[in-house]
């Protein structure tokens, strides 16, 4: 009868631990990977709402210097009609004396 | 008990042996499994929480960054709406002053004349001096030397004194209105400037000199009359 043949069972226990070992160590890399995949994603989302603010504040700023235009020139209309009232006033009282 | 006995028992320990090994290793596996995704789900889940931290706090410094940009803008924009005011403003200063040159042309009605007594009165009031030296445009002296017995007479009527002794400049003369050509020169658009004798107390009394106490004292009430019915 071989004496070794009964040590089978203590070569597959130490073959199990050896995987197990080698099974948890992987846990890192596999972690790494997954959380590198999730950073790419998270990265493309972070890229895409950049250029769709960008382009929705390029959007404000034209709407606001259309704004500021509109304000502009609706001021020179209304001032307009005006005007000739209140440079008769200043002449008015620049020639009305008082003594 | 006989060989065959013994190495029958023998066999059938090897084997419970073996399958106690067996399931051991079963055990080791299952377990080195379960430790595998525990440990990969928290190093995982610890990342992630770090990458997403790492990026609401970007988008928060962009949101900032927008917010601080569209409040530069707004600024920009409030500071040209005021500009434009403010334009407007000066525009009616320059119009009016375009105006004063033509009260001095209005030699035929008398207007003018009246007029220069009226500032005479007016300065010879505020002085209250007994000799007082007149400055006025060259193209205005006749006009004044006109206006001066009367203007020194009402004065004295007004104050309750003697006439006083006025003595018109004839070496310095106030500059002449404002012309294409001389646009870049002083000009003056009628009026007069008294001192005393000692030259310590001044009058200007020039539609000029008038008009910019007027626009600076009037300033509110044509901010009001321009821009009252609009929102900046």
């Amino acid at each position: 009868m071989d004496p070794f043949k009964g040590q089978g069972g203590i070569q597959m226990l130490l073959i199990a631990e050896q995987e197990a070992q080698h099974i948890v160590s992987n846990a890192k890399d596999e972690a790494e990977r997954e959380a590198t995949e999730y950073r790419s994603h998270i990265e493309e989302e972070y890229q895409k709402s950049i250029s769709e603010n960008t382009g929705s504040s390029g959007s404000n700023v034209k709407r606001l210097e259309e704004e500021t235009n509109a304000k502009i020139k609706n001021l020179k209309k209304s001032t307009s009609k005006v005007s000739s009232e209140v440079v008769d006033m200043l002449l008015k009282y620049v020639t009305n004396i008082k003594t | 008990m006989n060989d065959a006995d013994v190495s029958k028992q023998i066999q059938q320990m090897v084997r419970f042996i073996r399958q106690e090994a067996e399931e051991k290793a079963n055990e080791i596996s299952v377990s080195a499994e379960e430790e595998f995704n525990i440990e990969k789900l928290q190093l995982v889940e610890a990342e992630k929480k770090k990458i997403r931290q790492e990026y609401e706090r970007k988008e928060r410094q962009v949101e900032i960054r927008k917010k601080i940009e569209y409040s530069m803008q707004l600024n920009a924009s409030r500071i040209k709406v005021l500009q434009a005011q403010d334009d407007v403003i000066s525009s009616m200063k320059e119009a009016a002053s375009k105006e004063l040159l033509n009260v001095s042309h209005h030699h035929d009605d008398h207007v003018y004349r009246n007029l220069l007594k009226d500032l005479i009165v007016q300065c010879l009031l505020r002085l209250k001096e007994p000799s007082v030296l007149l400055r006025c445009r060259k193209d205005d002296l006749h006009l004044v030397e006109n206006v001066l017995d009367s203007a020194a007479q009402e004065y004295a009527e007004k104050a309750n004194v003697d006439p006083p002794e006025i003595i018109v400049d004839n070496q310095v003369y106030l500059p002449p209105g404002l012309t294409h050509q001389n646009s870049h020169d002083l000009y003056c658009s009628g009026g007069v400037v008294l001192a005393s004798r000692d030259g310590k107390i001044v009058c200007e009394n020039t539609l000029d000199a008038r008009l910019d106490v007027v626009f600076r004292k009037k300033l509110p009430e044509i901010r009001k009359q321009l821009f009252g019915q609009i929102v900046a």
